[in-house]
């Protein structure tokens, strides 16, 4: 069996004296989509922090890729392939739709800064290749009509898919999705819905999904893992998560009290 | 002008022109207000990079433009050296003190930022005025005119043609930067830190890439100032410059490469045309610069914009050919 893609050991988070993630462990193979859940402050966003590498955490382990990266910054987590997007859109106001998704392909423009700018023969090789990469990854969205508008005109439904746009334009080996369904209409929940489906059939690629909308992630999920106070209660299919006592407790409180 | 690509294309080549003309006929006093609003034009556009793009709350510029002014000043007033060594070298000088810049930034926001690099640029001013025996202190320094293939840059109209060449190579340069991966990363860090570092941007590398930039073009800035002057004192880079230095950036516009270099003009030709009216002048002065940041937010260049007399700054190379294609 090989490797997992992502592979968290005993990851911990604290606050001063509170302990916001408590030795959660976590395994994701490749081409699997990942469905985190728990009740309201149960530790999903900061536990999402942590392997993005943007709060300081302990573990035992923390391997993605085959690499570990447990004492690296964010940037350099992300240069290894394990994009995320945030609960509230986070979008430059100021920047169009090909600007904020070229963003998300600084690392993926390997041209030597000085030939970029002095424009020397093949300097914008990396460029020119981002741009098609954003106008293709807009297109497999359905968005590529708002290529050069400013995103502060766009409906919040294009805002969220522009996000998904900028995480997903380098082909990543891991996406992060933290609440992808907030503030969408049914509608809109059941497109995203088929388009995590063929970015794991199609591309290949491996989600975590962090989601409220508990129906979504029931449905998509191959696996399900469930965090409550900071701690795993418990993880499997959804199927087996749905009917599991202890989730139940979390979600609906305990009912023999 | 977005409708007219070849009014667009032309514009730059042709302002060249017109100023290349119009050193012909101008007086010397018009045409040092000329060199002095395009050595403002690289001031400007340096500052830009560092206050609007990157967003950072940052005060030495006047200090660093001072630093490349008496890198050229002094060592080939007192060293003999060429000055054509001395203007690439004084950008160098400021680039790499306005790279520490970068490191009291990592870790402070806005009003500490400004109060060090304020600090820092109070000392400069300082250590200009006091450490007599380098700078010769409050005395000044002169500035020997250069030579260029045996003829002597001396004069308002001579100045120019080594003023004028600079500028437009330093607001290419500037345009390049901005619409490569460097600029976008620039704007996400001054918008959002936590979505630069998830894309992979390397936020204390690019921080010291935009302070050290932005100090290059305030050296280069400041040695053009010194060969404009002939004669450069310590004060001239206190605390009013720097006052100067932001009103062209925000008057102008932040985020926009065309706003700095218009605030640049307006600036350094507005206190001139206001020169009959002695009086009034300072009144005035600070009356429009008032109105302008409380009536345009995005400073003239934004105004321009929306009126579509100014084409549009996308920071990606060759956009429009990209908007063409996709319908």
């Amino acid at each position: 069996m090989n490797a997992p893609l992502l592979d968290a050991r005993d990851v911990t988070v604290r606050f001063g004296g509170l302990i916001a993630v408590d030795a959660v462990s976590l395994a994701i193979p490749e081409r699997e989509i990942r469905g985190l859940i728990g009740p309201n402050g149960a530790g999903k966003t900061t536990f999402f922090n942590a392997i993005s590498g943007l709060v300081p955490h302990g573990g035992a382990a923390l391997r993605f890729d085959g690499r570990d990266m447990l004492h690296l910054p964010a940037h350099r987590r992300a240069a290894a392939g394990m994009r995320r997007t945030f609960q509230s859109v986070q979008l430059v106001p100021q920047f169009t739709v090909l600007e904020n998704v070229l963003v998300g392909m600084h690392t993926g423009i390997a041209d030597n800064p000085a030939a970029s700018v002095l424009g020397l023969p093949g300097g914008n090789r990396g460029e020119l290749g981002a741009q098609r990469a954003v106008i293709e990854v807009l297109e497999f969205l359905g968005i590529g009509e708002t290529l050069l508008q400013r995103v502060n005109q766009l409906t919040f439904a294009q805002q969220r898919y522009v996000e998904i746009a900028r995480a997903i334009v380098g082909r990543p080996k891991l996406l992060m999705l933290d609440e992808p369904a907030a503030g969408l209409s049914p509608g809109d929940v059941k497109m995203l819905d088929a388009l995590l489906r063929r970015l794991r059939d199609e591309w290949g690629m491996t989600i975590l999904l962090v989601e409220h909308v508990l129906s979504l992630v029931l449905e998509i999920s191959d696996r399900v893992t469930v965090l409550d106070n900071g701690r795993m209660i418990a993880e499997g299919s959804p199927a087996e998560v749905a009917d599991d006592p202890a989730v139940k407790t979390a979600y609906l409180g305990n009912e023999n009290v | 002008m977005e409708r007219l690509p070849w009014l667009r294309r032309g514009f730059a080549p042709v302002l060249c022109v017109l100023l290349v003309l119009l050193a012909q006929v101008a007086d010397s006093y018009t045409q040092y207000i000329v060199n002095l609003a395009l050595i403002y034009v690289v001031i400007g556009v340096g500052l830009n990079f560092l206050l609007g793009y990157a967003g950072q709350f940052a005060f030495a510029h006047a200090a660093l433009m001072g630093i490349g002014a008496y890198t050229t000043a002094l060592l080939t007033s007192r060293l003999y050296w060429s000055f054509w060594l001395c203007l690439p070298l004084s950008g160098v000088v400021a680039a790499a003190l306005g790279a520490l810049g970068a490191l009291p930034a990592m870790r402070m926001k806005r009003v500490y930022l400004a109060l060090v690099t304020l600090a820092f640029a109070q000392l400069v001013v300082w250590v200009l005025v006091n450490w007599n025996v380098v700078t010769l202190g409050t005395d000044g320094v002169d500035v020997p005119a250069p030579m260029l293939f045996g003829w002597r840059v001396k004069g308002d109209t001579s100045v120019f043609y080594v003023v004028l060449p600079c500028t437009a190579l330093m607001y290419w340069l500037a345009k390049r930067i901005l619409e490569s991966r460097i600029g976008r990363a620039f704007v996400t860090i001054r918008e959002n830190e936590i979505v630069a570092r998830c894309n992979g941007i390397n936020v204390a590398r690019t921080k010291t890439v935009v302070f050290a930039l932005s100090a290059f073009y305030a050296g280069i800035g400041g040695s053009l100032y010194a060969l404009t002057l002939g004669f450069i004192v310590p004060d001239a880079f206190g605390l009013s410059q720097l006052v100067l230095h932001f009103s062209i950036v925000v008057l102008g516009g932040l985020l926009s490469l065309s706003g700095a270099a218009i605030g640049a003009v307006v600036l350094t030709a507005l206190p001139e045309l206001l020169r009959d009216l002695q009086a009034l002048q300072e009144i005035i002065y600070g009356l429009v610069l008032m109105v302008v940041i409380l009536v345009m937010p995005q400073g003239i260049a934004g105004l321009l914009k929306r009126w579509g007399v100014l084409p549009r700054e996308v920071l990606a190379r060759n956009w429009r050919a990209l908007a063409r294609e996709t319908p």
